[in-house]
Order: structure tokens, then C-alpha cells, then sequence
């Protein structure tokens, strides 16, 4: 399937609306992908499912025809804003457009590191800061034009110039080197970048690591010959890109329908190789309508299906369900400090009321992630136990097994740490015998956001705790936790829910100078395992293993925050569509993608 | 006449100004910002402070409005900052869809209420009033939420007769007859589900006009006078009795830009209502303001279209 952007960590909230994030419904294979032979899921006796029954590659059933068409559903309740361009898009669903028009020049395995099967290969220099890219010489824009090394540059002057209006300029760019002179003014070129000739670029980085050769290169170029002449701030809203946007990928734009529709015709020039498929058309739809949709044939794939709706679904006769493990994890997270505005980092209070860490490991220890997965998600989102997520198979520490669920731990903990019943109430006071009120924030959307809350309330109030409860809308929410550095004094506990990129560091969220460190927590030993999980030591695979299995350990020790549930994706399939699959690493492209017959199948 | 028309849009001015700072004031009110939902570690916190200082949302509210009441007056909206993209070429392509659907919809409510509206009013107290007065019971008590999905459910999917997403056929060139067609096609089924359940009030205020009428004085007269039954109803019943479906008119006509959020969400079909409400919660500020104040003016003009369409029908309720 195609590549996705690759932004590196994003959030995902409950509520659909948000955009911020990108293509974050791809996730990896996952190890034992096994079903039953007529590839349909079987349900166990309990109602709940199971991610290890799914497959992430369809079965293929019949022979392939010559082209058809086939329609691509994009499940969102708000409309694509129509920004069809990788270097400038921000919503999620125009992302889902462009993985059928445009792609990346590098291509990953599913560990996600780059591999040399893209568009185009790469070679590291020895002090591991230059790459050398080399384009295939047989990728041509969509009107016919090759894709240069020009044109790649291009796309890194656009992100630098400082009018750029796109959410794209992030620590990527600022490593490479001569990025921040470009940025700033100073230099009118970025020295570290160099067309060696029309097919070959050559990028320096500052900082080498492996986080670079897992997303952190950006490989979409910009199209200098039509883009060329234009003002930077002009580029996002030009009609090249709403309009008649441009890519080398397998299909071609045909025509837009502003907000509802696009139509393609396969790129009879691609690179690698005709497609099968004449042409897809891609169509919005409503989560409210997506299974009437998949069982009449309106749809034959689509980007997001609302697993929420699987389990009335699960036996629907027309469609293979395909299942990957999502790249995200929900968490709950204690308030530890502030934010300092002035230094830009975290400023930790020793004597915040979440602060004595066996107060914080009692709270883990009091609730049923595993039953809180079953009942309300249908076992489709499963007891977390650690803070990479599986969908990272390399890093993720199976062996570790979080902290369980075992009410009478969490009570001796309390009893422990000096937690104790003073007054009779049945409610814990500090251990100074002052009472304690733990104020807890969520965010809202969905059927069962506050009933999930609650059932925590509940959970932390059988092991003697006060826990209050405030549902929040999201933009609320994030104003509270500390979206701007201005913490909310109030908040101590929060739920919430984190995106991974398919980078596996995770300084962004943990680091002492990351804003996004909600809980304003600072360790040294915490700072010593991030910094060497992106040391040059690193590229050497089983030591980087070595440190985030300690990392993920150290976070079980310290419990800033818990994780709480891991989550599936799952999308249906028409039985007529042949060669596709979800997740990385597939090496199964849309240019492979092809029909059994003319028509959908619809369901009996 | 005029001296009414006059005096009626001098008095929208200064409700527009009041709004307008309402609306702004509202906004700026509300938790987080346009940028509020970029939480991506990988962007430094600097980079989105730059943003956040070159779209001005950093300066106070007042400078804000200023700015914003400059661009308002010359015709400039701003940038809408989801779309990347002019506010008012982005409202434009909306409200085209709206306005079609509205239309549709308006139409089609005027064709059921009013023949409904009379039958249920002359032959009150009969099966076929209590079937209909059924029937706006039913429509009263059912959500269009659920109705429009019941529709679609039936008639798009089980059916087939009508297509299930979207405007118009992907694909289909603009300007053409196939296009104008299939742009109708797609109208008619939330056309039709919203209007069954938006008219069951004017068929309500109909028949109980009627009714109303039926027994008053000069009817009375013109049966005496020896009139037909349906002259009496048709010249002397009737006229007297669209007096209030006229009033309610102007109004409607501010129900046609506004779009509606469930219909459009259900049928996948791109009109105001989804913009308003995305545009608010994902802070679109300059989209959210631009909408504010055009609903609120249309409401406007929608009162003073309704109070000239009364003083015009009935010259007794003339406002001195």
C-alpha cells in the first residue's frame, strides 16, 4: 500500500474532527496473522474479537481482470479541505487521496526503515551525515516531465522560506545542514544540500541517527516546473494544487469535486509499471453510512472503518475484514510540574499532589484495562502494557508486562506510602492526614468516553481514592493539560491518547525540553536512555533494543503516565479486489491493485 | 411604503455593527486557536508561536476586530486557515450547494403543505384530516437525524432509485445536461426527507387557518350570496388564510443559506451546515465570524422581507 507522510508523533483525540494529524490509520503488520480459510472472521464464543485473527493482506479469491475501476470510501464527518499537495496538506483525509497520485521517493520495510526499492535509492556516507540520493531515471511527473534533483531541493526551499504557510518545518528540516541560516534569511541557499546532476542530491545532516533512516527525511519533492515562478505563499492555494493537482504516483487526477469527490485514470507511465486498474474514484462518505455502503457495493475500500461497528458487522458476506495494530496508545498521565516558558523546559514540582510515585503506581494497579478493552471496545482495543505499542514489533518489549490489574497492590502501596483512612469515610487522606481530592480531566466525544472515564473513577474509588471527574471538549482539554505551556493548576490526572510515528523515539513526548512532556517530568536516567536511543551507538540495532526495553522498563518504575489500552484498525475489503493490504512493508503497491470482476460483489 | 423599507434597513445597521463585535467577542472567548490541534512534537513550539504571531492571534481582541472589520468592509474576509484558501471563495462554493438543496426543499415543503394544509382544513374532523394531522404528529415527534437515515436506508440503498453521496457523479463535466441531471438526482432524496419533515408546521398553521376562517362572518356572506363550495374556498377561504405561511416566508428564507448538519453529514453532500460547525470546533476563526455574520444578516433581512410581504398582503398591519 502506498507510503504515508511521516510525521513523527501525533495525537489522536476522540472527537473526529480533528485534523491535526496525518495518515495515522496505517500501522504494521502484526506477528501471528492468522484466520480461518475462507478468510472471514471467526467470532469466539464470548463476542470478543481478537487482532491476532486478522490478516493484513487480502485473500486473493479469483482471477484478475483486465482494468476496471474500483471506489475508494473516505470515511470522514468533516469534509478534505483540498490541499493536494504533500509538502502543504494538514488534514488526514486529503492525505488519503494523495497516496493514490503522489508518493515519496523512499519506500520503508516494515520496521520502517528506508529501503532502496523507491522511486529512489540512497547511500550513507561513513560519518553517517550525507545521504546520496540517486532518482529512478524512469520517474516522471504526471505531464510527462522527469523528476529531479531540482525538484526535491525545491521542496526543502519551499518548507524553509519563511512565508511557508504548511505545517511541514519541524526538526527534520532544522538538522539538515545551513536549514536555519536558509530560514532565518542569513543564507540565500541551504549549504547542505547539493544537486550533484539533474537524477542525484546529496543532503548533509547535522546530528546523524537512526531516527533518520526512519522517516525523518522528506522524500516528497515539489514540482519546480510548474511551482517555480509562483510566491511561496501563494503555492497552497493556487489551482495546481486544488485543482489539478500533481504527482508521480499510479493514477492520475481526472476531475475534483470540491469537498465530496475525486476521480482518477491510471498513470499509464508509472514507474513501476502500468497499473491494472483503469481508473478509481474516491468519494466521502459518512461514518453513519459506511456499512450500507460496503454491503451494496457502493464501496469496495475505505480509509477508516468505525470499529466501534464491527462487531453487529463482523459477519458481512461481501467483504474480507483486513486488521493491523494501530500506532497509538491511550494513557492516563499525572500533572508532576510546570512548564518554564523562559528556558523552555520542564520545570518539575517536588511537591505536586501526584508526586510520591507509589501513589501513582497504586492508581495503575486499581484499573481493568483488560476489562475495560473487552466491554466497551469488543476486545478490539486491548490492556497496554508498555509505552511503545506493539506496531513497533522491533521495540516494543514483550517480556515486560506493565503493571496488572490487582486492587489489594494498589491498597497495601497506599497502605505503604502512608495513604490512610483517618477520619472513617472511607476515603484515603495524605499522609500528613490532610484530605485528598484528585481532580481528573477527559475529553469528550463518542458513546463511550464518559462512561469509560467514570468506570476509572470508580476503579480508583474501590482502592480508597477521590478522584473528581471533568469531561472536557477537546480544544478545552489540551488548553488544560498544557497545550501552551500554561498548565492548568487544577488538573492532576488526565486521559489521553498519543499517535506514534513510525520513528520509535520518543523525546518528543518524555524529553525534559519537550512541550508536549504533559507531565512535566524530568529523570536522569530518563534524558541518559533517550539521548543514546538516537546516538550514532544506535544505528547498531540490538543496542537500541537493549535501551528502550530499559526505557520502557524505567517508565513502568516511574509511572509518569500509564498506558492504558492499545487499539486495532481494521478495513474492509470487497471480495472482488485483488492484491491489497495495509500496514508497512507490504511490498504490495496500488499499481498492483486490481478486480476479480466488473462490478462489486454486494452482500446476500 | 419606501419611507417603511427605509427605515427598516437603517435600523439593520448599527444590529449588524452590535453582532459583529458580539460575534468576534464570542470567539476570542472560546478555549485554544486555530493552531490548538497542531500537536505534533516534531514542530517546534517556536515555529507555531511564529504562526500564531504572523495570523495576528496574539494581538488583543479589539486590534484583532479592527483588522478584521477593515478587510469585512472592502470585501475581504481573510484566509480561512484549514482551507488555505479566500473565506469568501470558500463560503461561495458552499452556499451554491446549500442554496440548491434549500430550494429544493422549500418547494417541495410548499408542495405538500398546501395541498395537505386545505384538505386537512376543509374536511376537518374527518378520517382524512385525522390521517393527516397523524402524519404532522408523526413528523413532529420524529428527528430528522433518524429520518433522513431511515430515508437513505430505504430509498438509496434497498431501492436503489436514488444515488446515496455527494452533489453530483464524480466525474461528470461541469456544464453539461448529464451534469445539471445528475445534480438534480442527487437533490431530490434529502430534498424529499427534509421537506416531510419540515412541513408538517406550515401544514399545521394552514389548516388551522382554515378552519379559523371557514366560520367567520363574511364566509358565512358569501354562501348566503349563493358562491360554489370550492369558489368559496378557493377565492375567500384560501387568500385569507396564506396570511400567515407569507409572514413565515421571510423566515424560511433564512433557513435556505444556513444548510443543516445532518443532512449534509448523512447524504456526504459539502454545504454550510458541516462548515459552520467544523469551522468552530477546529477554531477556523476567520470562516467562523464570516459565518456568524452572514447568518445573522440573512436572519435580518429575513424579518424585513417578512414584515414588507405582511404590510404587503394585508394593508391593516402597515407599521406607521
Amino acid at each position: 500500500m502506498g507510503k504515508n507522510n511521516k510525521s513523527k508523533v501525533l495525537i489522536l483525540s476522540l472527537a473526529l474532527l480533528l485534523a491535526a494529524c496525518s495518515g495515522d490509520d496505517e500501522a504494521t503488520k502484526d506477528s501471528g496473522g492468522k484466520k480461518d480459510s475462507d478468510g472471514k472472521q471467526e467470532q469466539k464464543d464470548d463476542g470478543l474479537y481478537s487482532i491476532e485473527d486478522f490478516s493484513n493482506v487480502k485473500t486473493n479469491e479469483g482471477e484478475a481482470i483486465d482494468g476496471g475501476n474500483i471506489t475508494f470510501g473516505l470515511v470522514s464527518d468533516t469534509v478534505f479541505e483540498g490541499t493536494l499537495n504533500w509538502n502543504f496538506y494538514s488534514g488526514a483525509p486529503d492525505a488519503e487521496i494523495l497516496n493514490w497520485f503522489d508518493e515519496g521517493l523512499l519506500t520503508w520495510d516494515e520496521n520502517y526503515v528506508y529501503t532502496n526499492d523507491g522511486a529512489a535509492t540512497y547511500e550513507v556516507s561513513e560519518d553517517g551525515r550525507t545521504f546520496t540520493f540517486k532518482i529512478g531515471d524512469n520517474v516522471n511527473w504526471h505531464d510527462g516531465e522527469p523528476v529531479t534533483a531540482e525538484d526535491w531541493l525545491f521542496a526543502h526551499e519551499v518548507i524553509g522560506n519563511p512565508e511557508y504557510d504548511g505545517p511541514r518545518y519541524n526538526s527534520d528540516f532544522t538538522n539538515i545542514e545551513g536549514m536555519e541560516e536558509y530560514n532565518s534569511g542569513k543564507a540565500d541557499t541551504i549549504s547542505g544540500i547539493e544537486v550533484v546532476d539533474e537524477k542525484t542530491l546529496k543532503i548533509t545532516y547535522i546530528e546523524s541517527t537512526p531516527s533518520l533512516l526512519t522517516g525523518s527525511i522528506w522524500s516528497y519533492p515539489l514540482a519546480k516546473h510548474i511551482f517555480g515562478d509562483m510566491a511561496v505563499a501563494d503555492i497552497s492555494s493556487s489551482p495546481e494544487v486544488r485543482e489539478n493537482p500533481i504527482g508521480f504516483g499510479p493514477f492520475k487526477v481526472e476531475s475534483i469535486v470540491p469537498g465530496e469527490s475525486v476521480t482518477l485514470t491510471k498513470n499509464e507511465d508509472y514507474w513501476r509499471g502500468e497499473p491494472n486498474l483503469d481508473g478509481v474514484t474516491i468519494k466521502v462518505i459518512s461514518s453513519s453510512t459506511v456499512v450500507q455502503e460496503l454491503e451494496t457495493g457502493g464501496v469496495d475500500l475505505i480509509s477508516e472503518f468505525p470499529v466501534d461497528q464491527f462487531p453487529d458487522n463482523a459477519d458481512m458476506s461481501n467483504v474480507e475484514f483486513l486488521g493491523a495494530v494501530d500506532r497509538a496508545y491511550t494513557y492516563i498521565g499525572f500533572k508532576l510540574g510546570t512548564w518554564d516558558a523562559e528556558n523552555n523546559r520542564v520545570q518539575p514540582n517536588p511537591d505536586a499532589k501526584m508526586g510520591d510515585v507509589e501513589l501513582r503506581k497504586a492508581m495503575w494497579h486499581a484499573v481493568d484495562n483488560t476489562a475495560v478493552g473487552e466491554r466497551f471496545y469488543n476486545g478490539l482495543r486491548w490492556n497496554a502494557t508498555t509505552l511503545i505499542p506493539p506496531s513497533h514489533p522491533e521495540f516494543h518489549d514483550d517480556s515486560n508486562e506493565g503493571r496488572a490489574y490487582d486492587p489489594e497492590v494498589a491498597k497495601t502501596l497506599l497502605d505503604d506510602a502512608g495513604y490512610a483512612d483517618t477520619d472513617g469515610d472511607g476515603i484515603r487522606e495524605d499522609p500528613e492526614g490532610n484530605p485528598l481530592e484528585i481532580n481528573f480531566i477527559s475529553m469528550t466525544g463518542g458513546d463511550t468516553a464518559e462512561p469509560l472515564a467514570q468506570y476509572y473513577v470508580q476503579s480508583w474509588e474501590a482502592v480508597g481514592l477521590k478522584v473528581n471527574l471533568e469531561m472536557l471538549e477537546f480544544n478545552t482539554f489540551y488548553d488544560r493539560v498544557g497545550n501552551g505551556g500554561e498548565d492548568n493548576p487544577d488538573v492532576d490526572v488526565y486521559q489521553a491518547a498519543w499517535g506514534v510515528g513510525i520513528d520509535v523515539d520518543p523525546s518528543g513526548l518524555y524529553g525534559a525540553e519537550a512541550l508536549y512532556n504533559f507531565p512535566r517530568w524530568e529523570n536522569e536516567e530518563n534524558e541518559r536512555l533517550l539521548k543514546e536511543g538516537r546516538s550514532e551507538e544506535a544505528f547498531d540495532l540490538a543496542f537500541r533494543q537493549d535501551v528502550y526495553d530499559e526505557w520502557q522498563q524505567l517508565m513502568v518504575d516511574e509511572v509518569p503516565v500509564f498506558p492504558t489500552l492499545y487499539r486495532a484498525v481494521l478495513s474492509p475489503v470487497n471480495d472482488r479486489v485483488l492484491n491489497y493490504a495495509i500496514g508497512d512493508g507490504t511490498e504490495i503497491y496500488l499499481s498492483d491493485l486490481a478486480v476479480s470482476q466488473d462490478s462489486p460483489v454486494t452482500a446476500e | 411604503m419606501w419611507k417603511l423599507i427605509v427605515r427598516r434597513t437603517l435600523i439593520t445597521i448599527p444590529q449588524i455593527i452590535v453582532l459583529s463585535l458580539l460575534v468576534f467577542i464570542l470567539a476570542q472567548a472560546m478555549p485554544g486557536d486555530a493552531l490548538t490541534g497542531l500537536i505534533d512534537p516534531s514542530i517546534d513550539p517556536a515555529t507555531i508561536e511564529a504562526m500564531r504571531e504572523r495570523l495576528g492571534l496574539n494581538n488583543p481582541w479589539y486590534v484583532q476586530y479592527i483588522d478584521w472589520i477593515k478587510g469585512v468592509i472592502q470585501g475581504d474576509f481573510g484566509q480561512s486557515f484549514r482551507f488555505k484558501m479566500p473565506v469568501s471563495d470558500l463560503i461561495g462554493a458552499r452556499m451554491i450547494n446549500t442554496l440548491w438543496l434549500s430550494l429544493a426543499t422549500l418547494i417541495l415543503t410548499y408542495l405538500i403543505a398546501i395541498p395537505l394544509g386545505i384538505i386537512s382544513g376543509r374536511f376537518n374532523d374527518t378520517w382524512l384530516d385525522r390521517a393527516i394531522t397523524g402524519y404532522t404528529y408523526i413528523g413532529f415527534a420524529a428527528p430528522l437525524f433518524i429520518f433522513a437515515l431511515v430515508m437513505l436506508f430505504v430509498f438509496g440503498f434497498q431501492l436503489g432509485w436514488f444515488p446515496t453521496s455527494g452533489s453530483v457523479t464524480p466525474g461528470t463535466t461541469p456544464g453539461t445536461f448529464e451534469y445539471f441531471i445528475s445534480k438534480v438526482n442527487h437533490l431530490l432524496l434529502p430534498a424529499l426527507s427534509m421537506a416531510l419533515i419540515t412541513t408538517v408546521s406550515t401544514v399545521q398553521y394552514l389548516r388551522s387557518e382554515i378552519i379559523d376562517t371557514k366560520q367567520k362572518d363574511f364566509i358565512v356572506t358569501a354562501r348566503a350570496k349563493g358562491a360554489s363550495e370550492s369558489r368559496v374556498y378557493n377565492r375567500h377561504v384560501l387568500r385569507n388564510s396564506l396570511l400567515p405561511i407569507a409572514a413565515f416566508f421571510g423566515y424560511e428564507i433564512t433557513g435556505l443559506i444556513g444548510g443543516t448538519i445532518f443532512i449534509e453529514n448523512i447524504f456526504g453532500y459539502p454545504g454550510m451546515g458541516e462548515l459552520f460547525l467544523s469551522s468552530i470546533s477546529l477554531r477556523d476563526y476567520s470562516v467562523m465570524t464570516a459565518l456568524v455574520l452572514l447568518f445573522g444578516l440573512a436572519a435580518i433581512i429575513g424579518a424585513l422581507l417578512s414584515d414588507i410581504i405582511l404590510s404587503l398582503v394585508d394593508p391593516r398591519i402597515r407599521i406607521k
